[in-house]
């Protein structure tokens, strides 16, 4: 029934399964068991980002180009995410079950292409393949089909959860993950470590599951790191926090520049500036005359040039430098209620798939929310994690759309 | 909350909800960690970090770029560059008073220089201070030595470096035009030429600081390699990048002609210690223009300055000895760039524009015929709504009878431009004496159109633009003067056109002032046809280090500024007249130009005196001013030559026109033949 329009608006279904609907059954169309607030803090986050994205990206492009570009491509992702979205709400989730092994397969393929020539390379790492003018990141879809692969076989297992069925759903996310580590891409191989974590942990594995992964998990960061695994630079990035350098050369350094960035903001931080300035400055020429010893520069962090990849994996130093502990405090809190409506839709599941779909989305935005910006406050290590919804990015932002539909499906149909 | 679900799933149900419990929890945990995290950062520690953050900065350090060359019009090099070797300071090692006065000390003692001298440059705010300075140039190579072997006498600070520095492979040539060039002052810094321009400008570039060299700074001074420092809270640098690449300027090619060049200063000098047994000429001035194209060929100015003396800067002392040797006397001044500086009354040399005026306001016609006599009174009798008359006088009391404008010229007749100055003047309607009606204007339009009262455009900077009295001049004279004892320009009433003031313009003399450039303009326009043009010094911006003149960056295409209304028969009778100063029987440059080529070289020119007055040190004295064209057929130079204080147009000033001409026609001869007497107007 999920699959008709009869499906959305239960007032138009006469019969189900032969029988006449009554009053209460139209009452569960689910189009009435909407989540308002949850769609509703979603697209607050999208434009809070965009303008981010807008006030770090205006001053950096190239006189030629429209100082709007990235907020315009940013807002058309959004409204493709949130096509997906309506167009997913109306399929029942519980029959993206019987589709999670096709699409945990297409998932693979796309991530083996990647790394095939047919994947484009940029910064050193090959992450994308390209459709014409728009690339594709697949491991962020991964992350999604990971999701409803692991909730769909962790709920058969009904809450009693053997070393068998641990074993099977590590095997099942390592492929993707180390696929995703070839490309390479450290950080978001540790958002599917973290989501396998979360749902084993609500799906049921054992104490005794979780200190035997604790213990392989160990023995195999001790081998990575005794094997020359990793390459120099992800070490040197993941230590980094803990020592902090201000040779500007070094990873650190950008840590650095990230937590002055952060911190220089103060309470209320130092503005923002959405208008192309009138001299449409070059980074180089861009500062006041004199070789600036102490020319006066606002937004200094920002302005010149202090911190990298602002506008995507390091947008939050924007945020704390130009908007202060208010705009912060205030992300932070549209992020804390956007995970409790996730937790909440993962209680309020009629079954288990639904409660482990809702578990599987609340731990990969925590993880991520919390690895970003801790990140950027230098509490942890340096990854490329984008911050969802607020980072600049297509694949990302489609991908947290698709993750709101799942939780909107699940609470949409929860007394179905 | 959690809804109960019927049967056997209720217990793991609850079992759920307990994991999901923890796994909440655990996301709290991570949120109260952010949230702690921030609160520090940005309320607790906000302060610290803002201080950070100013602290931290990046420096960016330029380095000079190689400038254009500029090459006449036939490639020679006038200014390239070179490589001077200086003592420099790194600031950034001797911070401490001490160490600095240690180093100063030892420093001085091995250049054999002042060290207070050394002091001062060291301080100068005009280097980054990121940079070495500079303190002393072209130091002996003993001096060089021994600063090398003993860095840690001067703790390493002191170096050598080499400086890029301005050449002038020939020498003491055009230094007016050609310019000099030093560090950009603040006052420059808020000139939109440089405020405005792209890579900006900033304290410590080494720019244009006078003619090419200022005028064309944006495309011969290249781009400044630019590197971008970082540099932690006590400035020192943790690494550099280069931000971007240097890139040479480009060359300048100018319309100037070396040897021509050389050829005016030569015959300028020559003429001005010729004149020097008789009268005080301290000064003089030649522009040599190519009438068809405004094409500056050469610009001579006496005196001048050897501009190699200025490469290297010059102190303000060394300045002010060049400026007025004299102190207080201008004629000295060697920096005074007469071709487009001085300002003086241009005399009989004038009659080609009032010619011209009169033809174009039709109170005049090429067939016009008008007595000479010694004397003529304005208003003419029987006007008696302008005022009393006055006399007016030729400049010799012979009655030379009824002419056409040729020998009105050729004779420089003043009483003939009396009468067209005061028939300019009537038909403007200014004939009611107190109440002019300055309207029309007919002379001073005409005069505006063919270049006087405003500046020419020349590229060079500073030009002058002369005075041309008109009613708004008046106004304006009259306002500033008329708490005086005797206003000038009118009354303790108001201001008062005068005619005479027109008649005294006819002649070139009264308020009228121009430059010789301007005279030179107006020249050309008689001998092109009537086209008057823009001067220009530089012909186009060619790549740096390339002879390759066929693919400029950007060529200056000659601008006709306006167009005299004059049509040929018109023109014809001024070129006539013209030719005849050379070559008439009573032509008052006959006798400078005795014995030269008239028939195979046609020279066209006038003559012109102006008087100084009977008293005071000027007394009896005279600005010989000679403008020119040749040849008169199909002219190809314009020539004028300007001497202050000196004696004769024709005397004076004739003869170093000749000696320019012969040189530019290649004609020989010697020059003492010409010096004869003659006297024009």
């Amino acid at each position: 029934m999920g699959l008709s329009w009869e499906g959305m608006f239960g007032e138009a279904v006469d019969r189900i399964g032969g029988q006449p609907i009554s009053a209460r059954m139209a009452r569960k169309a689910p189009i009435r068991h909407l989540d308002p607030t949850l769609l509703l803090v979603t697209l607050i986050l999208t434009a809070y980002g965009a303008v981010v994205v807008l006030s770090v990206t205006i001053h950096r492009l190239p006189p030629e180009t429209n100082p709007n570009l990235y907020l315009i491509r940013q807002v058309l992702f959004a409204a493709a995410g949130m096509g997906i979205l309506v167009a997913m709400s109306f399929v029942d989730y519980r029959h993206f079950r019987a589709l999670a092994p096709f699409v945990y397969i297409a998932t693979v393929v796309g991530l083996v292409a990647v790394l095939t020539p047919l994947g484009e390379v940029a910064g050193g790492a090959r992450r994308w393949i390209s459709f014409g003018a728009f690339q594709a990141q697949p491991s962020e879809l991964a992350k999604v089909a990971v999701i409803v692969v692991l909730a769909a076989y962790l709920s058969e297992r009904r809450g009693e959860v053997r070393a068998i069925d641990v074993l099977f759903c590590c095997v099942t996310v390592a492929i993707p993950a180390v696929l995703i580590f070839l490309e390479p891409d450290l950080g978001t191989m540790m958002v599917f470590v973290a989501l396998t974590a979360g749902l084993l942990l609500v799906g049921g594995a054992k104490i005794r599951h979780f200190l035997a992964l604790g213990g392989v998990g160990i023995v195999a960061i001790a081998m990575v790191l005794q094997l020359g695994v990793l390459q120099d630079y992800q070490v040197q990035r993941i230590t980094a926090f803990l020592d902090p350098e201000p040779d500007p050369q070094s990873v650190g350094y950008n840590l650095v520049q990230a937590e002055i960035a952060i911190a220089s903001g103060g309470l209320r931080g130092k503005g923002m500036e959405l208008e192309p300035s009138t001299e449409r400055r070059d980074p180089t020429w861009g500062l006041p005359a004199g070789h600036v010893p102490d020319a006066p520069v606002e937004r200094t962090q920002t302005a010149l040039d202090f911190v990298p990849e602002q506008h995507t994996d390091f947008i939050f130093t924007a945020v704390g430098e130009q908007l202060g502990f208010v705009g912060s405090a205030t992300l932070l809190g549209l992020f804390a209620f956007l995970i409790w409506r996730a937790v909440r839709i993962a209680a309020l599941s009629k079954d288990m798939f639904g409660t482990l779909l809702a578990t599987g989305v609340a731990s990969l935005w925590a993880f991520q929310l919390f690895v970003n910006i801790g990140m950027t406050m230098g509490i942890m290590p340096i990854t490329g994690i984008p911050l969802p919804f607020v980072s600049y990015g297509g694949s990302s932002l489609i991908t947290n759309y698709i993750a709101v539909g799942l939780l909107l499906n699940v609470h949409m149909r929860r007394f179905l | 909350m959690m809804k109960k679900e019927r049967g056997g799933a209720t217990q793991g149900i609850d079992r759920t909800t307990l994991r999901l419990a923890i796994f909440a929890l655990c996301i709290m945990v991570a949120f109260v960690a952010l949230f702690s995290r921030l609160w520090y950062l940005q309320v607790l520690a906000a302060p610290d970090y803002r201080r950070l953050a100013k602290e931290n900065r990046v420096r960016f350090v330029k380095s000079e770029p190689l400038r254009g060359r500029i090459v006449d019009r036939n490639g020679v090099v006038l200014v390239e560059n070179r490589t001077a070797t200086a003592v420099t300071i790194d600031r950034q090692i001797v911070d401490t008073p001490r160490e600095t006065r240690i180093v100063l000390r030892r420093l001085a003692r091995v250049l054999g220089e002042k060290r207070w001298l050394l002091r001062q440059r060291l301080k100068s705010e005009l280097v980054s201070p990121y940079k070495p300075v500079p303190v002393a140039e072209n130091v002996p190579v003993k001096a060089r030595d021994h600063i090398l072997e003993n860095q840690e006498d001067f703790f390493g600070a002191v170096d050598i470096d080499k400086i890029p520095s301005r050449r002038y492979p020939k020498g003491h040539s055009a230094p007016h035009i050609l310019g000099y060039v030093g560090e950009i002052s603040e006052q420059m810094l808020k000139e939109p030429r440089f405020s405005d321009a792209r890579p900006s400008y900033e304290p410590g570039d080494i720019v244009g600081r006078a003619g090419l060299e200022y005028e064309y700074d944006n495309f011969i001074r290249g781009v400044p390699a630019l590197s971008k420092m970082i540099v932690n809270s006590t400035g020192e640098v943790l690494s550099e990048i280069e931000v971007r690449e240097e890139s040479a300027g480009n060359d300048l090619v100018l319309y100037l002609d070396y040897g021509i060049q050389e050829l005016a200063e030569e015959a300028l000098k020559a003429g001005v210690f010729a004149n020097r047994g008789r009268y005080p000429t301290p000064a003089g001035g030649v522009v040599v223009m190519d009438p068809n194209t405004g094409g500056i060929l050469g610009m001579a100015s006496f005196p001048d300055y050897d501009p190699r003396i200025l490469a290297d800067g010059l102190t303000q002392k060394e300045y002010n000895k060049l400026g007025a040797k004299t102190k207080g006397n201008p004629d000295d001044d060697a920096f005074l760039f007469r071709p487009i500086q001085a300002q003086r009354a241009p005399a009989s040399t004038f009659k080609i524009v009032t010619a011209g005026a009169a033809m174009a306001a039709d109170v005049a016609s090429p067939s016009t015929v008008l007595d000479c006599p010694g004397a003529k009174p304005y208003p003419p009798p029987g006007r008696t709504d302008v005022g009393s008359a006055e006399i007016f006088n030729n400049w010799t009391d012979f009655d030379f009878g009824l002419m056409g404008f040729p020998e009105s010229l050729e004779v420089s007749c003043d009483t003939f431009y009396y009468e067209l100055g005061w028939r300019l003047e009537d038909s403007s309607g200014a004939s009611v004496f107190g109440e002019p009606n300055r309207g029309e204007e007919h002379f001073q339009r005409y005069a505006r159109l063919t270049g006087m009262g405003h500046d020419t455009g020349i590229d060079l900077p500073n030009e002058l633009s002369g005075r041309l009295p008109d009613w708004d001049w008046c106004r304006e004279i009259w306002r500033a003067t008329k708490d005086d004892k005797i206003p000038t320009c009118g009354t303790k009433d108001g201001p008062v056109w005068y005619p005479g003031e027109t008649i005294n313009m006819s002649i070139g003399q009264g308020a009228l002032t121009t430059t010789p450039l301007q005279m030179a303009v107006a020249t050309s326009a008689i001998a092109n046809g009537g086209a008057v043009m823009q001067p220009r010094v530089a012909m186009q911006v060619g790549r740096p280090d390339e002879d390759d003149v066929e693919h400029p960056v950007r060529t200056f295409e000659p601008h006709e500024v306006a167009r005299l209304p004059l049509d040929e028969t018109e023109l014809s009778v001024i070129r006539q007249g013209m030719v005849d100063v050379v070559a008439g029987s009573q032509g008052t440059a006959r006798t400078a130009f005795s014995g030269f080529p008239v028939s195979t070289f046609p020279i066209a020119g006038k003559t012109g005196t102006s008087e100084l007055g009977d008293v005071g040190p000027t007394a009896n004295l005279q600005d010989a001013w000679f403008v020119s064209y040749a040849p008169a057929d199909d002219p190809q130079y314009v020539v004028v030559v300007y001497l202050e204080k000196s004696g004769h147009g024709g005397e004076s000033a004739a003869p170093i026109a000749r000696e320019i001409y012969e040189g530019l026609f290649g004609i020989d001869s010697s020059l003492d033949v010409r010096l004869g007497q003659d006297a024009s107007g």
